[in-house]
């Protein structure tokens, strides 16, 4: 396999634009291209290396890729560049907080065309996003914040409630420090009616009193990722949330760590595929999600990359093996909606709560 | 004839209109360079600070002092009241105060010392001291992050050496972990305060040195002299000769290390636990797409800057108060 990377592309093109000048132009309008967004890193990397080359030779189109720092602040990027009339990149790929947050924005993202793209239709409904306007993402991979413990420290715990123990984890756990990470997800699924219990002010209010329980139990409160993944190699902590791709990564490398699926089960996202307003390239990124969609691609994502697939098990070719290195049972579904429509307030008090004021 | 008439018969004729010479353009360029790099941005933020964040989405042009409100009784009130972010101001403070008075105070005897040696061997400490300002914050912060980490720096040593054993032994293990400075299983330095300053004082030790250098270099070491012959002792001779000598710069470096601190990001992040973070670790969370407040983070950057200007005014009428005693 080829292996395409923007110094290559560059190259391609030049000398594609070399061989136009030659022999006309008809050339350069064969030539399709599309840009696509991903997180940078070992992320971007293995999109460059495995996913985008397979596209270009089943469908002719040379992609550029694009390196996102994460969804969130990407968002920012693309709303200036919208507003400013030029952006960096065709496809983005946004988490599905920032894709609702987009569509409430307005005007950054244009609804896809679902009658170019069969292969979606594999997909569970939940990863199609739709808003009045149309289809505006469809998933691309899915990810899962597991639970992860020091397997030379303690034992596997059953439940998140076992994090709360004082005996046995007193200021030696790693928490997501954003209020919207997740954190809350977890304890609606552990000692309250899950999703539900975000529906008033005041349910929202006893998680956050739930959480500032486990407070004595948390060394770290992380804001970067890096930050989780050094403070379990170095044992600062025993124990937390962190990514489950991630985690069984650092464990094939022989770090302390183990990702656990307790029964109340680990919090699942997913990234979705969006087209910028701006964009005039509606049927390659067609083309494209529609390829991404496939079985086929979903099974290789998860091999490659360790995203969760989109589809069920039984409709790609992964083992049961490969499969739960990056997926498991049950899942938490975050509730997006309600983080959203109570912003202010959920940050203010999951702060204050933090803060101790 | 009147002096007006005077002086215009005696004045040679000028041209109606000074030809633009490139002396007088530029002048002219670099305000309009200045304008657009400093002061427009900082409007900017003026701006956005009385901008509405929208619910789930991002936020608009506006005029509301909402922002304001909420920076010093939370977005809640009247129902409810919070500190939040007064408490994250105080604690800006709190570390820039404690971090620049200890910079200060360790750099001190040390360029003392430094002037003391050779023209060679002061060249070679500036030099030295000099290039070390390269590393980026982030490069400092990781650097302490693995000296304080648990198998590979200070915590590994001192359990190794026997010594958190010992301090389980005779019971000061539990003070220490009251304290938050250990976990059932060693002593931890992260999070805390004591990091969080000690690597803050850090990043600015060399600016320290270099501020007190020109001035200690000065000093007259006659003076002390003389006053040794009379009898003072090294203590005294410090107090009463060496401080008063060095006054100024000693205050000038310390305030300006402070307001440098003000702003400091990565340590506090890396460092401080949440319950004791700053105000410049929240306006970034606000701004982040995360949240998109921008307006609120404008806010408390508006009222961190006005809080610093305070500071220095009041920090420069001390001075010229002292001065005139």
């Amino acid at each position: 396999m080829t292996k395409l990377n923007r110094r290559t592309l560059l190259k391609t093109g030049a000398a594609g634009l070399a061989a136009s000048s030659v022999l006309g132009t008809p050339l350069i309008a064969q030539t399709r291209s599309l840009k696509i967004g991903s997180y940078g890193g070992y992320f971007e990397d293995s999109f460059k290396e495995f996913v985008y080359p397979a596209f270009t030779d089943a469908t002719g189109i040379a992609v550029e890729s694009v390196t996102q720092p994460n969804s969130t602040d990407w968002l920012v990027t693309m709303q200036q560049a919208t507003a400013a009339g030029s952006v960096p990149a065709d496809l983005s790929l946004y988490a599905r907080d920032t894709l609702i947050k987009a569509s409430r924005i307005g005007g950054l993202l244009k609804p896809l065309n679902l009658a170019a793209m069969p292969a979606a239709g594999n997909l569970d409904p939940y990863f199609v996003f739709e808003a009045p306007e149309g289809a505006l993402g469809v998933g691309a991979m899915s990810w899962f914040t597991a639970m992860v413990i020091n397997p030379g420290e303690v034992d596997v715990p059953a439940s998140w409630a076992d994090f709360w123990d004082s005996s046995i984890y007193e200021a030696s756990l790693g928490l997501s420090r954003n209020y919207n990470s997740q954190f809350l997800d977890i304890v609606a699924a552990t000692f309250f009616d899950g999703e539900e219990t975000f529906k008033n002010d005041e349910g929202i209010l006893a998680l956050i009193e739930k959480a500032a329980e486990i407070k004595p139990n948390v060394a770290l409160w992380w804001s970067a990722e890096s930050q989780m993944e050094q403070s379990m190699k170095n044992g600062d902590v025993i124990g937390g949330q962190y990514y489950l791709d991630v985690a069984n990564l650092m464990a094939a490398d022989g770090f302390p760590i183990k990702p656990v699926f307790p029964k109340e089960g680990n919090p699942q996202d997913y990234g979705s595929w969006c087209l910028s307003s701006l964009s005039d390239k509606a049927d390659e990124a067609a083309e494209f999600i529609n390829f991404s969609s496939d079985p086929a691609t979903q099974a290789l994502m998860s091999r490659k990359i360790g995203t969760a697939p989109l589809l069920d098990q039984s409709k790609t070719d992964l083992t049961d093996e490969e499969f739960a290195f990056v997926s498991g049972t049950p899942s938490i579904r975050p509730a997006y909606e309600a983080y959203l429509d109570k912003e202010t307030f959920i940050k203010e008090s999951w702060d204050k709560m933090l803060a101790g004021a | 004839m009147t002096a007006v008439e005077r002086i215009e018969a005696e004045m040679p004729d000028r041209p109606a209109r000074a030809r633009p010479t490139p002396r007088r353009i530029l002048p002219w360029l670099l305000s309009v360079v200045i304008g657009v790099l400093c002061v427009v941005p900082f409007l900017l933020v003026i701006a956005i600070s009385f901008g509405r964040k929208i619910e789930g989405a991002a936020w608009q042009w506006d005029f509301t002092l909402a922002n304001y409100q909420r920076f010093f009784v939370g977005a809640l009130w009247p129902d409810e009241v919070t500190f939040l972010y007064l408490q994250q101001l105080g604690f800006s403070f709190w570390y820039a105060v404690i971090a620049s008075l200890l910079a200060v105070l360790t750099a001190l005897p040390f360029t003392l010392l430094l002037t003391r040696l050779s023209r060679r061997a002061q060249a070679a400490w500036l030099v030295f001291i000099l290039s070390s300002l390269s590393l980026s914050e982030v490069f400092i912060v990781m650097g302490w992050d693995i000296l304080l980490s648990n198998n590979s720096g200070l915590p590994a040593l001192i359990k190794s050496t026997g010594l958190t054993q010992w301090l389980k032994d005779v019971g000061w293990f539990q003070t220490l972990r009251d304290w938050g400075l250990a976990s059932p299983r060693n002593v931890k330095f992260k999070t805390s305060q004591f990091a969080t300053i000690l690597t803050m004082s850090y990043l600015v030790w060399p600016y320290a040195v270099i501020l007190l250098y020109p001035a200690l270099s000065r000093l007259d070491r006659s003076q002390s002299e003389a006053a040794r012959t009379m009898g003072a002792g090294g203590w005294t001779v410090a107090r009463t000769v060496i401080l008063p000598a060095i006054r100024l710069p000693l205050f000038g470096s310390t305030l300006l290390l402070f307001v440098f601190l003000l702003g400091t990001y990565v340590a506090v992040t890396v460092f401080a636990a949440p319950a004791q973070h700053t105000t410049a670790v929240a306006i970034y969370s606000n701004i982040r797409g995360a949240n998109l407040n921008a307006p609120f983070g404008a806010t408390q950057a508006v009222i961190l800057l006005l809080a610093a200007g305070l500071c220095l005014t009041l920090g420069h009428r001390l001075n010229r108060w002292a001065e005139a005693r």
